[in-house]
């Protein structure tokens, strides 16, 4: 009964895409500013991410089988932000230069505790491989499990477990090693 | 030196903390999500007159009355004839 379910009206798609909305707006700008690095940016990446899922809302629904729909909002987001970046050819691929303002938008009582841990950590994030560091973003900023990574990734469980184990282990390194630059490029 | 191994991926999850998005953003979103439904309803309104205005389209509704309306004759058809058997 689950497969053949009846065309839902227009009125029941719109309250079911607001529920979405209002359950993963955070997650979604959270992925975006790890991913982009500013607000600015981040502001246009979610808007644009959410009027997109509009559009293939009821179609997501259709094939997503009763599944969650935070790793299609968060591929949506990831497709964009590569886009963003092709198109200004002039920014590198890995995206933030200064880790500054992301330091800032932690709380005095962290950054108290251990800014430049934190401002270590942040930019051993920026250094690593964009799979890694996407891996990272889903499963500490967003709380993903494995399957919801793998999912937003078109990944394994497996592979995806294997991924986040070795982004760890990189960036453990990188942060103990030395402060900044220790890991690749 | 509390960071132990263990806890590497504590400092992690403080480092990439959840990050509230701007009031305004969630107040604009809303707005174009609207205008878009308004303008999608609009859009299917004026194609669904405009449609119907043009003869061509009548063929598949008519098509459809006419199938189902023999369908039902035919079934009211039989059922007579059973009670009449």
């Amino acid at each position: 009964m689950a497969d053949q379910q009846p065309q839902k009206s227009k009125t029941q798609l719109d309250a079911e895409f607001s529920e979405l909305y209002r359950a993963h707006l955070r997650d979604v700008y959270s992925y975006a500013y790890y991913r982009v690095g500013n607000h600015h940016d981040a502001e246009d990446l979610t808007e644009q991410t959410f009027l997109q899922a509009y559009r293939h809302f009821e179609r997501a629904q259709r094939e997503s089988n009763g599944r969650p729909l935070r790793p299609w909002l968060i591929r949506i987001a990831h497709n964009l932000a590569a886009n963003l970046y092709r198109d200004r050819s002039r920014r590198p691929v890995s995206p933030i230069d200064d880790t500054s303002e992301l330091v800032a938008s932690h709380t005095t009582e962290e950054l108290v505790e251990g800014r430049d841990e934190l401002a270590r950590v942040l930019d051993g994030v920026q250094r690593l491989p964009d799979d890694r560091r996407e891996a990272l973003i889903m499963r500490f900023a967003l709380g993903m499990d494995n399957r919801e990574i793998a999912r937003a990734m078109g990944r394994s469980d497996g592979a995806t477990k294997v991924l986040i184990h070795r982004a760890v282990k990189q960036l453990e390194e990188m942060v103990g090693v030395s402060g900044t630059g220790a890991g690749n490029d | 030196m509390t960071e132990a191994a263990p806890s590497f991926e504590g400092l992690l999850h403080k480092a990439l903390s959840p990050v509230e998005p701007p009031e305004d953003l969630g107040r604009r979103l809303e707005g174009a999500l609207m205008s878009l439904t308004e303008s999608a309803v609009e859009e299917l309104e004026a194609w669904e007159l405009s449609a119907m205005r043009d003869p061509r389209n009548w063929v598949r509704p008519a098509a459809a009355v006419i199938v189902g309306g023999t369908a039902g004759v035919a079934l009211v058809l039989l059922r007579a004839r059973r009670r009449i058997r």
